[in-house]
């Protein structure tokens, strides 16, 4: 497969995924676009056989965590000890027949950066859980913790709002 | 009854990360107790709000040069953009058609997870025939079939689970593939016959899929 063959049909993913990143319209274009060209410039090296998808990502959230944004967004940070979590109950069954997706948009805003980004690939993206792991560069079993967080802090943030 | 099922195996249940063994035990439990069976709904339901809200599709004119590039960049920026114009249109007919099905009471008119019943099914309907392959032991199984026409020819349908998604496989002499953004699909042709899948699940587990029919 050539690189477009393979890269193209991503092109709005990684788009819609660098918006969530940087939360700019403008900045979201700039990453993408230099995403491309770090992967075309790049593409020698990739291996056939391993994941493309999760390499672009890969690439992608890189280029953004280097960038200035990226190191702002990171300094802000609060450290959060993954294996510390123990799951906390049941899901609340809440029903989200008409979610207010504007709600739901700033509940994904509000999440620390690195919760915002396993919830994204797995339920936007629909990314296996070794996939995410491949493209952030974390255990699969950190995934799975950090999904289970980011997807309680989704529910508790909108039954505060309603 | 047994016993409730945790946060946890809801949780990979729904994203179809739940490992093959405990899937039929996690789905006859689902049958019987209305509690876990709700909690899953309120899963999915999540799920694809998250997807709905989340999503924003680029602008048209992305690829086009915003600043002062380097020569260089500016040529690579062009080869891009090259690469995006030639792409041709996009064909929604099957991905309509994955979305019709999926979105219908009945989507299948055989309803069976055994390929014994659902091949001798197709006999009479189709004027081709293909095999279906044993699906125990890998991730998916089988829950049905029936027959759509595209183009006005008639084409096979198979509806496919990988856990709680639902994967449209289409096989006929002439089928389109598509080009779509919402969901992943992959197109092969083995025997004179295309195949077409389609669904909202990760790009390998269609690739995985495609293993299945190989032999």
């Amino acid at each position: 497969m050539t690189f477009e063959e393979l890269a193209m049909p991503l092109f709005a993913s990684l788009y819609n995924y660098a918006r969530w990143l940087t939360g700019e319209p403008g900045e979201a274009e700039d990453l993408v676009q230099e995403t491309y060209l770090k992967a075309l410039r790049g593409f020698a090296s990739f291996r056939e056989g391993t994941n493309f998808r999760a390499w672009m990502f890969r690439i992608l959230r890189n280029t953004f965590l280097t960038s200035r944004t990226g190191l702002r967004a990171t300094a802000m940070q609060p450290i959060e000890d993954d294996d510390q979590f123990v799951a906390e109950g049941d899901p609340e069954t809440i029903f989200l027949h008409h979610a207010d997706a504007q709600l739901l948009r700033q509940a994904i805003l509000d999440l620390p950066l690195e919760f915002r980004e396993v919830l994204l690939l797995a339920d936007v993206e629909n990314m296996s859980y070794r996939e995410i792991s491949e493209a952030m560069s974390i255990p699969v079993g950190t995934v799975t913790s950090r999904l289970t967080r980011a997807r309680a802090k989704v529910r508790r943030n909108l039954q505060e709002k309603r | 009854m047994s016993e409730h099922l945790s946060a946890q195996t809801i949780e990979s249940y729904a994203d179809g990360e739940l490992a093959a063994g405990r899937v039929r035990e996690t789905e006859e439990h689902l049958r019987e107790c209305a509690m876990c069976a709700g909690k899953l709904v309120a899963q999915l339901q999540l799920k694809r709000s998250i997807r709905e809200a989340a999503w924003t599709l680029p602008p048209k004119n992305i690829l086009r040069p915003r600043r002062q590039w380097p020569a260089y960049a500016a040529l690579a920026a062009a080869a891009v953009l090259a690469i995006v114009v030639l792409i041709p249109r996009p064909n929604n007919e099957l991905a309509d058609l994955h979305t019709t099905i999926l979105a219908s009471a009945n989507p299948v008119d055989v309803i069976s997870p055994d390929r014994h019943t659902v091949k001798p099914w197709f006999e009479g309907k189709l004027p081709f025939s293909f095999p279906i392959p044993e699906f125990n032991g890998t991730p998916f199984h089988l829950a049905g079939g029936r027959v759509v026409y595209v183009h006005e020819q008639p084409v096979a349908y198979l509806m496919v689970m990988k856990g709680a998604h639902r994967i449209s496989l289409f096989v006929g002499r002439d089928v389109p593939a598509p080009r779509i953004d919402a969901f992943e699909s992959i197109a092969w042709t083995k025997n004179g016959l295309r195949y077409v899948a389609i669904g909202d699940v990760a790009r390998a587990d269609l690739d995985g899929l495609r293993v299945c029919f190989r032999d």
